[in-house]
Order: structure tokens, then sequence, then C-alpha cells
């Protein structure tokens, strides 16, 4: 069969699935709706704590009164059982503008710069002003480091010394934080249920069995499929982005298109994942028990509610194995951040290894399978 | 008469958790070109199976078939256009129309739009479906279900119809349309292989008719010849003496 047949009876195939899907009225409604409430129920309700987050301190004076200030630091630091919540990492010579792309890059979660005049300043009892620099993307750990840094500050230090926190992303509140995983995890769980009733739902109904019996080769039988997804997934994050900007004020601070390439590449691990889960399940109820087992720890365990820092680190390791982690982190980094294809190429090649493993994982076990 | 199926020492084996189950032995038979040929036997005979590799949908564990002069195993892609499948169960899609339902696989079997617009056209009229063409098939009764069915699989106007189990659970009315259908499509010089667990149907509608038993052949001939070798008065009779009382599962 040439390219063009294969094109063309792949086409035939999506349009066959848009009919269908955009004719299951009570499907649509949870299909967008679902995502809606989750950010309104959790975006208010959910909070946390953190382990081990890294913080700089860019310390240029070599004054006593600064190193005391650090080994206060140091010492203030408060335990989440029996780990540190933040790890205290000192340098110098670092300017403002490095400490950023530092936060950037998601190296580390704040930057405190103490100026070069502190210890004179305060010996010579003049006020003095710390800059305090967030990653505000992660409203959760930032809250958490700045009321500790307000504390250290308040308690242990005399008057004289104030806290400077620019938001280097502007305002944000925890539905920012929230808003470009959720999306990453609606079409995570959205692909893998659509995939589920277009495989599993359409044997346990015969008409597979009826496509396959025609001079339909299977692979244009997935290509449809996977193209129907991806249209269907892409419109249905925009929408769900759209809606979130006009209806909850989120912010949208990067590039659509980096913002639809992420999704491209995920979209075609998750319909990989769909088959696959869909290829070794007897009927749709077997399939729905497997899927969910796929989609509960990955909600949870990614860092869509909470950053990963605050989640043990059992639950770390399997968030490594999840490529909704990497979804959600490059989804943050653009439409929080505002940051390009350098800053989420790491995500982005991770997130192609896994695109080509689940989908080739799929495609073998559709193809063994039918 | 020249043969339009060429089965050879066919045989199937399934392995299920460590066990090996032998659904078809060692079976061969030609199926001559414009009979209306049938498969009996009890559950588990094998009939389903033979059918599944007839079609392409599985491959033999040894022997072979041809196609209209095609090899089943490695020229499947030449198979399925002259071939048309009605499964047993009724697979439509329950929110396209029956117009929908019949566009989708003529578009799957290639057929030009125009003659496709005339086929479809001319079947549901033929089946008395030309008033239900824009609805959705969900809504259907069973027989309704099963004329569409059975014309979704002749729109590319196959020269042998596989028809698994045809009037399984249809009223008499329905079941005689059927049978009327498939004289009229053998008439027009097609090819037509069933499978039944309705002897009537058997010895009313086929030329000849092959008796399975757990995964044999066991006899193969014309429904007169059938019960004029067991002396039999119906092929029931002959099924019974060939095949054994006992209940299958």
């Amino acid at each position: 069969m040439d390219v063009k047949t294969e094109l063309r009876k792949s086409w035939i195939i999506m349009i066959k699935e848009f009919k269908q899907i955009l004719r299951k009225k009570a499907f649509m409604i949870p299909l967008f709706l679902f995502p809606i409430v989750m950010i309104i129920f959790f975006g208010y309700g959910m909070g946390g704590t953190v382990k081990n987050v890294d913080i700089l301190v860019i310390n240029d004076d070599t004054g006593t009164a600064s190193s005391s200030l650090v080994q206060e630091i140091g010492s203030f630091i408060p335990k989440y059982g029996d780990v540190k919540m933040f790890s205290i990492i000192y340098t110098k010579d670092m300017g403002q503008s490095e400490a950023e792309r530092k936060i950037d890059a998601g190296l580390y979660k704040a930057v405190l710069i103490i100026p070069q005049d502190y210890s004179e300043r305060m010996a010579r009892n003049e006020s003095v002003t710390l800059t305090l620099l967030t990653d505000s993307s992660d409203t959760t750990s930032s809250g958490i480091i700045i009321n500790f840094m307000k504390q250290l500050f308040a308690g242990t230090s005399n008057s004289l010394v104030s806290l400077n926190i620019p938001d280097i992303y502007g305002k944000l509140q925890y539905i920012d934080f929230l808003t470009p995983a959720i999306i990453a995890l609606t079409v995570f769980i959205g692909t893998i249920q659509t995939m589920g009733y277009a495989i599993a739902g359409e044997r346990q109904d015969g008409t597979l069995v009826r496509i396959m019996m025609t001079p339909v080769s299977r692979g244009a039988v997935i290509l449809g499929k996977t193209l129907h997804q991806l249209i269907l997934q892409l419109a249905r994050a925009m929408v769900l982005i759209i809606g979130a900007i006009v209806i909850l004020g989120v912010k949208m601070n990067g590039s659509w298109l980096l913002v639809a390439l992420v999704l491209i590449i995920f979209t075609f691990g998750a319909v990989g994942l769909g088959i696959a889960i869909s290829a070794v399940s007897e009927d749709m109820i077997s399939f729905q028990a497997i899927s969910m087992l796929v989609a509960f720890p990955s909600m949870f365990a990614t860092g869509v509610f909470y950053p990963l820092s605050s989640v043990p680190d059992w639950m770390r390791w399997i968030a490594y194995i999840v490529p909704l982690t990497y979804a959600n982190d490059a989804m943050r980094t653009i439409m929080v951040k505002g940051q390009g294809l350098a800053f989420i190429a790491n995500d982005l090649i991770i997130l192609l290894f896994f695109a080509v493993f689940y989908f080739g994982l799929g495609v073998y076990l559709f193809r063994r399978e039918a | 008469m020249e043969s339009i199926i060429e089965v050879r020492n066919l045989t199937k084996v399934f392995k299920s958790r460590g066990r090996k189950i032998t659904a078809v032995s060692d079976v061969s038979f030609d199926i001559n070109k414009g009979e209306i040929f049938s498969m009996i036997g009890p559950n588990g005979a094998g009939k389903s199976t033979i059918f599944a590799m007839m079609t392409t949908l599985i491959k033999p564990t040894s022997g072979s078939i041809k196609v209209a002069g095609f090899d089943a195993e490695n020229e499947d892609d030449r198979i399925r256009p002259v071939i048309g499948i009605v499964p047993q169960k009724l697979s439509l899609y329950p929110d396209l129309t029956a117009r929908e339902n019949l566009e989708l696989m003529g578009n799957l079997y290639d057929v030009p739009k125009k003659v496709m617009e005339e086929r479809i056209e001319y079947y549901l009229k033929l089946v008395n479906l030309e008033t239900h063409a824009n609805r959705f098939t969900g809504g259907f009764s069973g027989g309704m279900k099963q004329r569409l069915s059975v014309i979704s699989a002749v729109i590319h106007d196959p020269q042998i119809i596989f028809w698994d189990e045809p009037t399984t659970g249809l009223d008499p009315q329905t079941r005689q349309a059927i049978w009327k259908l498939a004289r009229k499509f053998n008439t027009e010089g097609k090819t037509l292989i069933f499978t039944t667990h309705y002897m009537d149907e058997a010895d009313k509608l086929c030329d000849r008719v092959a008796v399975m038993n757990a995964g044999k052949l066991m006899a193969l001939d014309t429904p007169e010849n059938l019960k004029k070798t067991s002396n039999s008065a119906s092929l029931e009779d002959v099924f019974i003496h060939l095949t054994g009382e006992e209940i299958r599962d």
C-alpha cells in the first residue's frame, strides 16, 4: 500500500473518530468540565511543605556581620521529619541577573543576595536591604521560603535589616502554578481514556475486527486514531488555557507554539500508553481499572498539585519515570516563567524518549494483539 | 467445477496458559465458485476458526488456504478486497448513520464515490432501509442491523461472501428476507459461505454442507446425499449421527 493510500485511509479513520466523539454529548461535557472543576477545587484548597529545597546565598561582603548572618541562616533551617526543608549553597561574585537565570533554569528555588557593604552598614547602625529572589512559578515553595526568611530576620537580627522581594515573574498565585500542570494532566488522562474507547471499546463492540477485515493496514488504523487524538487534545488544551486566562486570570507568559510542541510530543506518548493498555485489556472494564492505576499515581506524584520537592523520596522516583512530570515542568517553564526552547530542552528530550518508547510499545502490542 | 477456495491439511493450535488446544486438525476441502457452502457443527467444532483463517484474520499453524487463487497466509492484502464478511456480532458504529456506516466501509474498500453512492441507494432499497438511511444505527432493531450489516459487507461487490451465523436471533420474517438476499447474491455469481446452527437453513439454502466435529471434517456433501448416506430423514439427524448427542461447552 503506497503512502498516499495510507494517508487517505488514515484520514477516513480520523473523520470517523471525530464524527463519533462529537456525537457523544455526555462524554464531551465532562471532557471540558473536569479540568475546570479540578483547577477550582484544588487551586484554592491545597497547600504543602517542602524538603531539601536549594537556596543560593550570594555573599559579596567579607565582614564579620555577614559571616554571622550566614551562620544564623544555616542554624535556623527548620526540619520536616528528619529532613531539612532547605539546603543552603553559598557563593560570591554573582549579579542579580545571573541569579535570576539560575532560577529560570530551575537550579535554585530562591537566591538571597547579601550586599557588599552589609557588615560596614551594620557597624554604622545603618539600615540595610537584602534581596530575596524566589521562583514564584512554584508558589508553594516560594511562599514557604519567603515566610522562612521573614521569620529569620524578625527573630534573630535587628530591625535594621529588611528584605526586598521582587516578583521576577510578576504577581503569581497558586492557580498560576496549578493551571499548566492541570492542562498536561488533562491531556494525559484524556488521551489514555479516549484511546481506550477507540481500541478496547471498539474491540468489545466488534467494530475493530470489522475494520481489520477491510484492506486497511494496522498502521493506518493507529495513525488515524493518533491524528484524531492530537487534534482533539491540542484543541482542548487551547480552549482550557484561554478559559483559564479569561475566567481565572491565569498568566500566559510564554509562546503558544512551544506549548503546542510540548503537548504534541506528550500526546504521542500518551496515545502509545493508551494503545498499550488497551492491547493488554480484555474489555473496557479492565481497561478502566488499568488506566486508573496509571492515572492516579501520575496525578499525585508528578508535582501537579504541589512541588516535587514536597513529595516523599519514593514518590519522587515514581515521578521520574512518568512523562507527566516533564510535561508539567515544561508547561510551567513556558506559561509561567515565559522561557524559551533552551530552558525546556531537557524536558522535551525526555518527553520525546517517552513518546518513542510508549508509541513503539503500543504499536507493537496492538499489532501482536490484532 | 472450478474451486474458488482450496483448504489443504489445515491445522490450528492455540496456546492458552501453557495448554495446547487443537481447534482444527488436518482439514482439507474445496469450495466451488458460485456455490452456497455451509459449515455446521456443534460448539467448539472448529467452524469459526476455519472461518477466521479463510478470512485472513488468523494464520494457520500448518497447512494452506487459497482464496481466489491467493495464499491466505502471505497475500491477505490481495484477498481482502475480493471477500465480504458478515460477522455474527453486528459490528456497526451506533453513532454513525446507516449511510455513514456504508460510506465508511466503501471508502476503506476504495469504492469510487459515484459507484458507492449508487450502490448505497440500491442496497438500502433492496433491504428496505432507504427511509432509515440518515438514522443512527444505535436505535435500529436486530433485524435492521442484520440487514445493514449484510449490505455493508457487499458494498465493494466481493466475489465471495463469508456469513457467520446469518439468522441467529432473528424473527422468521427477517430470516426469510436474509435467505432471499443470500439467493439473490448467489444468482449474481457470488460464492456464499455460511456457518450456522440451524439445520433447516443449511438444508434449504446450501448446495453443499461440511459437518465439523472436534476440529475434524466429518462429512462433506450435498444435503440430499448426506441424508441418504446416513439414512436420515433430516439434516438434524445427520448432524446428531455424525457428531453425537452429548452437549458441548
